[in-house]
């Protein structure tokens, strides 16, 4: 399929329709999975065939095609659809309207007011497809989040006036009457930084009339309304990036200056921009690909952005779903209730140290010996860590004839995949299917059986169980392609730790991807090192957060771009991010559709 | 099956109300029948009280569930129908409390084949209980577990109905509130239970400290409250050039998001409305027990102050992973059912009832200065996500019907209809609640009945 230059523009329903038409394409990636049929060879070739792509908007902007097809598979992949040899054309995705996050608001108001300030409830995120973002840009907040807003603006603001030094280095003048020019200036500056723009005239006026009418005669008063109202007006809550008419592309729009100081700014900081990036946004410096270059490389320099860029891992990696963890401590004695924290925390120190103290192949992550143990950790791995306390954590580099390296051999991994008594080589598996390698896993049909039956004197093992589990071919076609790989863990129980008996029998954990036979879970590190649909999994992750939205089909093209030069430069996680902001992909967008 | 005369549409208090010459209302021709309320409120009796109460993971499974579910003795239904039936084993926490069920019920909604997996009871079962109608297949995506819902979920349906609260609302047009905070997924349906439509949710408010700071830490300033009301028509006046540059999808969330200013705007304004007796700032707790106590206590000062007369109590949330280690269950529910482990899912499924016995008993305690209690007045509907969560089979859904609001409802019957429309429930609510409803359900759901014996 071919997507022509006023394909997208011309009719309002035409989202709706692509949408919907990937919908039918939904659970083919393991390709005939009921039917018990095996998946297609995963050979690193054939890992770019982008098994999810996606489609559709997981956005509400369009309407009711709203978080569909989500995990539609191959649908626009090149060999499919098109008769025409020459590839698709690629077409800029659908804006969208992202409120801002809890993190981002919080962020963006500490850099309005900095200093200590009041945390206030807010309403909680939501992370369908992995994404924060994506759940702001789908969701529609609750009245008690807008009355929260409410609450914060005020509770934020008083705090900020009720300190007078603090005020007036908030203000840098001193006003001599109720909106007066010091007010008047102040609303400008400030509105810039909350708005990520200058102020228009009619706004501008807004808000000196309110410092104005509801002054009660103490310009103070005044202006702490008219800062309460900017916070809670929908141009700061909310990301407005519909970008404009480019004048070098007929038919095309870009986004502008502004708004790319606000999508950068949220991407490497998880906040609104600074004074030097708004001014850059000034000078018109953000459409050219030099401009935006010399403004994220400083910006990745920013201690924002490690935080930023281990908040995306985290929810790349689904590490929120450590909290719900609880074990018996009597059933596992390393485990008390701080260990899943501790856990995350290892993968967050290994995250930054790949991305910025190594610099190198971020797909390390996956195969890595080195990792950051505290002394739990170190007892949990049986490694030496001399200097690991309970707080504090240490480099070490794991046994090069131990069982582990990488991600999938770590506590955080190995636990958020199990259940509280067994381990769950099924949820191990899906999550290298879904997670490492971007496929999409259907769940078990409606009804079919999913108990896994009891040691019965010849299935001992919960291997042997699931094994025989398999056996139904209901099941049998999804389990193929999830429980081979899972069982490469099995030698981890259901907090990490290794065992070498379940139930009191051996493990076998053998197992295989895609049809080559595995030994354990290090075999598995090795044989992802030259798999591409690792890469590639991890651009089209950061592309849907990036975006706030699922990654459309049109935008194929140009996400495979970013894939390919990602390649180019060694799977260097800060040159992606330049690769992205640079892209054509990222700086582009389609109209509003239905207007 | 009995061909009953539906009830006719014509709602009680908006009877009463157009007796009293208050407001005017825009009636149906009514039947004479419908004109005579079946009961009027017992006198002094206050407005009535809407609630939902809502636990994971169905009932342990019994052979009317389905063929594979075979083998285990029903354990939930009473053995008698009618008043005064004799309970059972998984509903005698509530006996003393003399709480009405229906038994047998369903989700009658239609199920479209595309996109697949809309059928799967567990989505399904708790879209229906809730709203009366199916998961919104635009959107629906089965793998991912991503769905939403149509409409709004039946709370909100009361809380925002003309004939409930009418021109003078409660502060609060109603609360939302969670006790366990674990959770299926972090999106979504799956962790809340009150929704005013597609992607549009009430999340739960899990934090004893927050509810009751919500409740109860009301600013006494009135000259700022007012300032902080008129603020939010600029608020309001920013945002219209905005609306005007989005899509028709972002304009109807951001619409949604402006119209809840009217509601902050309202409260803000309110001059009264709030309790004179506080209660004590609350301690919190791990243990649903416990923690259904303290919420518990909050929400009861907040129904007698009429803070409110609508909530959601969602004691567990759908397919819930909590571990109920404290009655032995070593294992999340969620994984508990699908394993088969039918002994556990009995012991959680009679805890989450000691929790619902335990807030009515909260609500029996309070009690007002003519001699009513909370339970007098109120209308809990108690419902979970299917009849059972080994293979999510919806049939036999498990449905409470507490309280005696306001004499409207009989209290301790069971009626129970094998197959039976699970909309009739909502229908016998609504019109409880003196509610116009000539028939709820949608899409192959509809019905004009109520569950027959439940209306006094």
């Amino acid at each position: 399929m071919r997507w022509g230059p006023t394909s997208l523009h011309a009719a309002p329903g035409a989202l709706r329709t692509r949408a919907g038409a990937l919908g039918l394409t939904l659970g083919l990636t393991l390709g005939g999975c009921y039917s018990g049929a095996q998946p297609e060879s995963g050979d690193a070739s054939a890992g770019d065939t982008e098994a999810t792509t996606g489609s559709g908007s997981a956005s509400g902007s369009t309407g009711s095609a709203s978080a569909s097809a989500g995990s539609a598979s191959a649908g626009e992949s090149e060999s499919e659809g098109d008769t025409d040899d020459a590839p698709p054309a690629f077409e800029p995705g659908s804006p969208v309207f992202p409120r801002l996050t809890e993190s981002q608001y919080r962020n963006a108001i500490t850099g309005l007011f900095p200093g200590p300030l009041p945390r206030p409830p807010l309403e909680p995120d939501t992370n369908p497809y992995l994404f924060y973002s994506i759940g702001a840009a789908s969701t529609v907040v609750s009245e008690s989040g807008v009355e929260n807003y409410e609450e914060a603006a005020n509770a934020i603001a008083e705090a900020v006036f009720a300190d007078p030094a603090r005020r007036d280095a908030l203000l840098g003048c001193v006003p001599e009457a109720v909106a007066d020019a010091c007010v008047d200036g102040f609303l400008a500056a400030f509105g810039r930084r909350a708005y990520r723009r200058p102020l228009t005239e009619e706004e501008r006026a807004r808000w000196l009339g309110i410092a104005s009418s509801l002054a009660d005669g103490d310009p103070y008063i005044g202006v702490k309304m008219a800062v309460m109202g900017i916070l809670q007006s929908p141009h700061f809550l909310y990301r407005v990036e519909l970008g404009e008419a480019d004048p070098e592309a007929p038919g095309r729009r870009r986004f502008t200056s502004y708004e790319m100081a606000g999508r950068l700014s949220f991407l490497i900081w998880n906040s609104g921009p600074d004074d030097e990036l708004l001014d850059a946004a000034a000078a018109d410096e953000l459409l050219s690909e030099l401009g935006i270059t010399a403004q994220v490389q400083r910006m990745l320099d920013d201690p924002r952005a490690r935080i930023a860029i281990q908040d995306f891992f985290a929810q790349f990696l689904d590490l929120g779903r450590l909290s719900g963890v609880d074990r018996d401590p009597l059933r596992y004695p390393l485990y008390h209730p701080a260990l899943p924290e501790i856990m995350r925390t290892e993968v967050e120190l290994l995250v930054d140290d790949l991305v910025y103290r190594q610099g190198g192949d971020i797909r390390e992550l996956f195969t890595t010996r080195s990792t950051f143990v505290n002394s739990d950790l170190a007892a949990l791995y049986g490694v030496d860590a001399p200097g690991a306390t309970p707080i504090t954590f240490v480099p070490v580099e794991l046994p090069s004839d131990g069982p582990r390296a990488g991600l999938l051999t770590l506590g955080a991994f190995l636990t958020m995949n199990a259940h509280a008594t067994e381990t769950s080589p099924t949820l191990r598996g899906k999550y290298v299917r879904e997670r490492v390698l971007c496929e999409t896993v259907p769940p078990p049909p409606p009804g079919v059986n999913t108990d896994i039956p009891d040691d019965d004197g010849e299935a001992h093992t919960l291997r042997e169980r699931l094994e025989k589990h398999r056996s139904d071919p209901l099941c049998a076609g999804c389990h193929a392609s999830i429980d081979p790989p899972g069982f490469l863990f099995e030698h981890f129980d259901s907090v990490g730790n290794y065992r070498l008996l379940d139930n009191g029998y051996p493990i076998d954990a053998s197992g295989d991807l895609d049809g080559s036979a595995l030994s354990g879970a290090r075999d598995l590190a090795e044989r992802l090192k030259d798999d591409k649909r690792v890469g590639n999994c991890i651009v089209t992750q950061l592309y849907r957060h990036a975006e706030s939205r699922l990654n459309e089909p049109q935008e194929l093209p140009g996400l495979k771009a970013i894939q390919a030069s990602f390649a180019e430069s060694g799977y260097r996680f800060r040159d992606l991010i330049l690769i992205l902001a640079t892209s054509e992909a990222y700086r582009t967008v389609a109209e509003e559709v239905d207007p | 099956m009995t061909f009953k005369v539906p009830k006719a549409p014509l709602a009680r208090r908006t009877f009463l109300r157009g007796a009293i010459g208050g407001t005017t209302i825009a009636l149906a021709i009514p039947t004479l029948e419908a004109m005579i309320p079946r009961k009027a409120h017992a006198a002094g009796l206050a407005d009535p009280i809407f609630g939902l109460f809502y636990w994971a993971n169905g009932l342990p499974w019994h052979d009317l569930h389905g063929a594979e579910q075979v083998g285990h003795p029903d354990l939930w239904t009473p053995a008698t129908q009618g008043p005064d039936y004799a309970t059972s084993e998984l509903l005698a926490p509530l006996a003393a409390h003399k709480v009405s069920v229906a038994t047998g019920l369903e989700p009658k909604t239609e199920v479209p084949p595309d996109p697949p997996g809309q059928s799967d009871g567990h989505m399904r079962g708790f879209m229906v209980a809730l709203t009366g109608d199916r998961i919104r297949p635009e959107g629906f995506d089965h793998p991912s577990h991503t769905l939403t819902a149509l409409r709004p979920s039946l709370d909100q349906y009361v809380a925002k109905h003309d004939d409930f609260y009418g021109k003078s609302p409660a502060r609060f047009r109603s609360l939302e509130i969670g006790i366990s905070p674990a959770r299926f997924h972090d999106y979504g349906h799956w962790n809340a239970i009150s929704y005013n439509g597609p992607d549009s949710l009430n999340p739960a408010t899990m934090d004893p400290a927050q509810l009751y700071a919500k409740l109860f830490n009301v600013p006494g300033d009135l000259v700022a409250l007012g300032r902080r009301a008129k603020l939010l028509d600029a608020v309001r006046d920013d945002a219209q050039s905005l609306r005007v540059r989005l899509g028709a999808g972002d304009r109807a969330r951001l619409d949604e998001h402006l119209s809840h200013l009217d509601e902050i705007q309202r409260r803000l304004q309110l001059t009264s409305g709030t309790c004179d007796q506080v209660p004590a700032a609350p301690a919190d707790s791990g243990d649903l027990m416990e923690k259904t106590g303290i919420m518990g206590e909050l929400l009861a000062a907040a129904l007698s102050c009429d803070l409110t007369r609508v909530f959601s109590f969602m004691l567990t949330s759908p397919a819930t992973t909590h571990v109920f280690a404290n009655v032995g269950v070593p294992d999340g529910m969620h994984k508990v059912c699908h394993d088969g482990s039918w002994d556990y899912v009995k012991v959680v499924t009679t805890y989450q009832m000691q929790c619902l016995a335990r807030l009515l008993d909260i609500f029996q305690a309070t009690v007002d200065p003519m001699g009513n209690s909370l339970m007098d007045r109120a209308l809990v509907y108690g419902v979970s996500e299917y009849g059972e969560g080994f293979k999510h089979s919806t049939k036999e859904m498990p449905v409470i019907l507490a309280g005696g609001c306001g004499g409207a409802l009989n209290r301790g019957v069971h009626t129970r209809e094998v197959d039976g429309n699970l909309c009739k429930v909502h229908v016998t609510v609504l019109r409880a609640l003196g509610i116009t409803c000539p028939s709820y359900g949608f899409n192959g759901a509809e019905t004009t009945e109520a569950v027959s014996g439940m209306l006094a």
